[in-house]
């Protein structure tokens, strides 16, 4: 892998598209700047999603209750109790964590369809009680008003100064996960994944490692979600609703879960795809509703994993012609 | 008196999560698949079934259209699409019934508004009844024996009728069944449409008891998920037990402490599944 990132073509794309994504702001308008800072926001929370389904081939429907808690937080005692950044944000992520640890621990218990149906109905009561609660959360208002902090002198509440602000807090977040996913870590849970028995039976501490890599996911959810209300500026109950959820697992599959690549390509098409839906329809979750049964019946491996097949079933054509290009197929 | 009503309550919402989690539970039993339009099953059963009562003004028929309706809808999705991905293993199957149940909620919001709606009841069961000196809605009284009747008739047809020795027989050892000769696509089909009507008719049945709304199909899929999970996954008794319990949870919750209603239904799933992850008649795997 690593001599076939050091391509000159691939290196002069890799640095063309960086330099695209930094000097954003000077070329672009606002809305394409905010539409990159909804996919910053919404990309942590699709790899939170996405490293569960990926590396641990678990299908949580829980994930946007993190989302919303860190969102939550924040507002309450930022916004409301006037707590000083970085306290808010610091308790918000504390609180995810505590939560995911609790909900992890139960959770962990079960395995595949059991896990799925237990996370979603974990979701939707965190999602009931923040539309149930007046006193604290206001029910279905929400906290209104949150605005991010000025950090280091540097007023955040601009459009061009957040962008930047989430862009390096992403491709941080995507260094960490990619180091993760390298590890030895990330390895054992591939294989927790394939045989958890097998795993298990080699002495790997099966369920203490599935609850670490819930808190990992939980964390990233809960960055998103601070990233999220400082930007729109309000947490609601629909900030954690279930169609938010079934949403951003779409968009994980469809842009293929077991790529490292895929929920970052599956929510930029995902929130450009809204763009234009949007204008077309109001029916925005039946279209999206469609999309997904396609995808799940005639690409279940997503974009990602549909490129990847062609271009395996093209190098085992041409080493059938003759073995020409029979070197260049590489292992998965 | 008061405790009564609040016991009363809690059996009519019980009530209505077992018509809900009988027929989850089962087709899960079964197939291993847990249908998550479930939830939007029960909705779209109930604005047929309203726009059966609209039409013909019979409380019976709006029931029978409503159940009828989603059976039919639940066999034409499990020939055409759930079939097809069967190979794919049980979450690819799950995710399918997701994506289902986004389109069902976004046509029936199309359709139906954003309003509540709900069901006029039949009239001779609009009166209240008095019973041992305690005065509750007759209909509500109806639904709790409607419910009881549908569990014998599952109970019946579980244990009585070939149909339930087959299924029985296919959940203990799929490929023996098949090989002597039960026809286990078959077996898939007739349960997910049991399964489908009953949630029509539940949807049907709280519809007239409750109200028909947007949102209404995530809040009744995850109580009927919650019901299943505690009472274990395809017992039938064990969702008898969970139903009743989870009504009375949510009926004592909505009394004393409203904010918190649903957040209380969390309490026994956790302490359940923390200590029998199988759920309270489920078997372990």
């Amino acid at each position: 892998v690593s001599r076939d990132l050091l391509r000159p073509a691939k290196v002069g794309a890799g640095v063309a598209l960086a330099l695209a994504l930094v000097l954003m702001p000077v070329y672009a308008d606002p809305y394409t700047l905010t539409t990159f800072i909804r996919t910053a926001y919404f990309g942590f929370l699709a790899l939170s999603v996405g490293v569960l389904l990926g590396q641990g081939g678990m299908i949580s429907l829980t994930q946007t209750a993190f989302f919303g808690l860190s969102g939550y937080v924040v507002g309450l005692l930022g916004t409301e109790r006037g707590l000083p950044f970085p306290v808010p944000e610091l308790l918000g992520m504390a609180a995810v964590l505590a939560l995911a640890l609790v909900f992890g621990l139960v959770a962990m218990r079960t395995l595949g369809t059991v896990f799925l149906m237990l996370t979603l109905a974990l979701g939707q009561i965190c999602w009931s009680f923040a539309r149930q609660n007046t006193s604290l959360l206001h029910g279905w208002a929400g906290i209104r008003g949150i605005q991010p902090p000025a950090l280091l002198g540097v007023d955040l509440t601009g459009n061009a100064n957040f962008y930047w602000l989430s862009l390096f807090l992403f491709g941080l977040g995507l260094v960490l996960l990619w180091r993760l996913v390298e590890s030895p870590f990330g390895l054992a849970l591939n294989g927790i994944r394939e045989s958890p028995r097998r795993m298990a039976a080699l002495g790997y501490p099966v369920y203490w490692m599935r609850v670490a890599i819930f808190l990992i996911a939980a964390g990233y959810a809960g960055v998103g979600g601070i990233l999220a209300c400082w930007s729109s500026g309000i947490v609601t109950p629909t900030t954690l609703q279930l169609s938010r959820t079934i949403w951003i697992l779409l968009v994980v599959i469809l842009g293929g879960a077991r790529h490292f690549w895929g929920p970052v390509l599956g929510t930029v098409i995902a929130l450009w795809l809204d763009v234009v839906i949007s204008q077309l329809t109001p029916r925005y979750s039946t279209v999206i509703g469609v999309v997904f049964l396609a995808v799940i019946l005639l690409a279940p491996n997503g974009i990602l994993g549909f490129i990847e097949e062609a271009r395996r079933a093209r190098a085992a054509r041409r080493a059938e012609m003759g073995g020409a290009g029979a070197g260049e197929r590489r292992a998965p | 008196m008061r405790l009564a009503i609040l016991i009363l309550n809690g059996l009519t919402q019980g009530a209505l999560f077992f018509v809900l989690g009988s027929g989850l539970t089962l087709a899960f039993g079964l197939m291993q698949v847990v249908n998550l339009s479930h939830g939007a099953f029960y909705l779209l059963g109930g604005y047929l079934g309203l726009a059966a009562l609209r039409l013909t003004g019979s409380w019976a028929v709006a029931l029978a259209a409503g159940g009828l309706s989603i059976a039919l809808l639940g066999f034409l999705f499990e020939r055409t699409m759930l079939f097809r991905v069967r190979k794919g293993g049980d979450l690819s199957q799950t995710l399918l019934t997701i994506a289902l149940s986004m389109i069902i909620a976004d046509l029936a919001l199309a359709v139906w508004g954003g309003h509540p709606l709900s069901i006029r009841g039949p009239a001779a069961l609009s009166r209240p009844v008095t019973i041992l000196g305690i005065t509750y809605p007759g209909f509500r009284y109806a639904l709790m024996a409607i419910s009881a009747l549908i569990a014998l008739f599952l109970w019946f047809v579980l244990y009585r009728t070939r149909f339930g020795m087959a299924v029985r027989a296919s959940v203990d050892d799929r490929e023996t069944a098949s090989a002597l000769g039960v026809r286990i696509d078959a077996l898939y089909s007739l349960m997910f449409m049991l399964s489908a009507l009953l949630a029509g008719v539940a949807g049907v049945l709280g519809g007239t008891y409750l109200q028909l709304s947007p949102g209404e199909d995530t809040t009744i899929l995850t109580y009927s998920l919650v019901v299943i999970i505690v009472g274990g996954l395809g017992s039938l008794l064990g969702t008898v037990v969970s139903s009743v319990i989870l009504g009375q949870m949510l009926s004592f919750g909505l009394a004393f402490v409203p904010e918190m209603s649903m957040f209380l239904v969390f309490v026994p799933m956790a302490i359940v599944l923390a200590l029998r992850p199988e759920g309270l008649f489920g078997r372990r795997t």
